[in-house]
């Protein structure tokens, strides 16, 4: 009797071993991360430049930006691009006509980010991007004005 | 010839008659012949069933085989044990040991699976593999999960030639 038991119940075990170790693997693989791309500029003026129909930046992203040594007041959001980058590829946010973002997955929360500035490379820069965490890029713009771009993780 | 008279002669033959009683059936045999003709046919059934019981033996005695078949009785006949209790260590370990190999298993899984960049990096660990900009600095606010990196780009004369928005877009 405990002769049948015995290969019936390995069988068993090593079954659930080789769902628990798959699904674990199909989790790691489909690991996805989705993320969000603002294009800002930042200024002291109350309202955007005139002919211009930026809206003010979100009240979340707005907090974060106060909180960082950035001199300036307000912050109107430009562009936005939502984008999802499946582990281990890279994905191209365009954000204007001079400035796009390229970023890859590296696995995990692990992310490698490059700013491309009117067809060249300003930056590159690897770093973790857990969720609800953002990386910011930014610069001097005319008028004492400044741009940036804020790359944002949503899951 | 009725059925006493039939029983009589079979008794006549197997030899339990009483002498006075015997003689009797001896002087009737003697006057009908049917009784006679009936007590022949009954010697040779005799004879051939005593042939064919000399052939057949049981290969044990005949109290053993009785015996046997006694117990076998007795065997069906008594009630069906109760299991026996299983003690509280043993019904714990039934359980304590698929909930241990379960709980291994997923540690095994989640370990093994566990995301990690290719590089190996922790998740706190930053680099920047490359950088144009020789005038950027890095700013990283850790309790709002902010990181900055600003940068001198565009110069400072592209950055003139430019309108406000010209920049960014």
């Amino acid at each position: 009797m405990r002769a049948k038991v015995i290969p019936g119940t390995g069988l068993v075990w090593f079954s659930m071993a080789l769902v628990v170790l798959a699904g674990g693997e199909v989790c790691a693989r489909a690991a996805e991360m989705k993320l969000q791309a603002f294009l800002l500029w930042g200024t002291d003026d109350s309202k955007p430049p005139e002919g211009r129909t930026y809206k003010p930046v979100e009240a979340d992203i707005r907090q974060k930006l106060k909180d960082l040594p950035l001199k300036w007041a307000n912050w109107f959001e430009v562009n936005r691009v939502a984008f999802a980058v499946p582990q281990g590829t890279v994905k191209v946010a365009t954000m204007s006509e001079k400035c796009q973002v390229n970023v890859k997955n590296l696995g995990g929360s692990e992310v490698e980010v490059s700013l491309i500035g009117k067809g060249k490379e300003v930056v590159k820069r690897k770093q973790s991007l857990p969720k609800g965490e953002m990386l910011v890029l930014g610069g001097n713009a005319p008028n004492s004005t400044a741009w940036l771009v804020a790359l944002k993780r949503i899951e | 010839m009725d059925y006493d008279a039939q029983l009589r002669l079979q008794a006549f033959l197997d030899g339990e008659l009483a002498e006075a009683e015997a003689s009797e059936v001896t002087d009737w045999l003697a006057r009908d012949r049917e009784a006679a003709a009936l007590l022949e046919e009954l010697r040779h059934t005799c004879e051939a069933l005593r042939g064919i019981e000399a052939g057949i033996r049981l290969p044990e005695s005949r109290e053993f085989f009785w015996s046997k078949v006694e117990r076998e009785i007795q065997r069906l006949e008594a009630p069906a044990p109760k299991p026996a209790p299983v003690p509280l260590f043993a019904l714990l370990r039934r359980c304590l040991v698929p909930a241990t190999a379960v709980a291994l298993l997923i540690i095994a899984g989640v370990v093994l699976t566990r995301p990690t960049g290719p590089s190996g990096l922790t998740p706190a660990a930053e680099i920047e593999t490359a950088l144009a900009d020789s005038g950027a600095f890095t700013y990283r606010d850790y309790s709002a999960g902010t990181t900055l990196v600003w940068l001198s780009y565009p110069a400072d004369n592209e950055v003139a030639e430019d309108d406000e928005t010209d920049i960014v877009e």
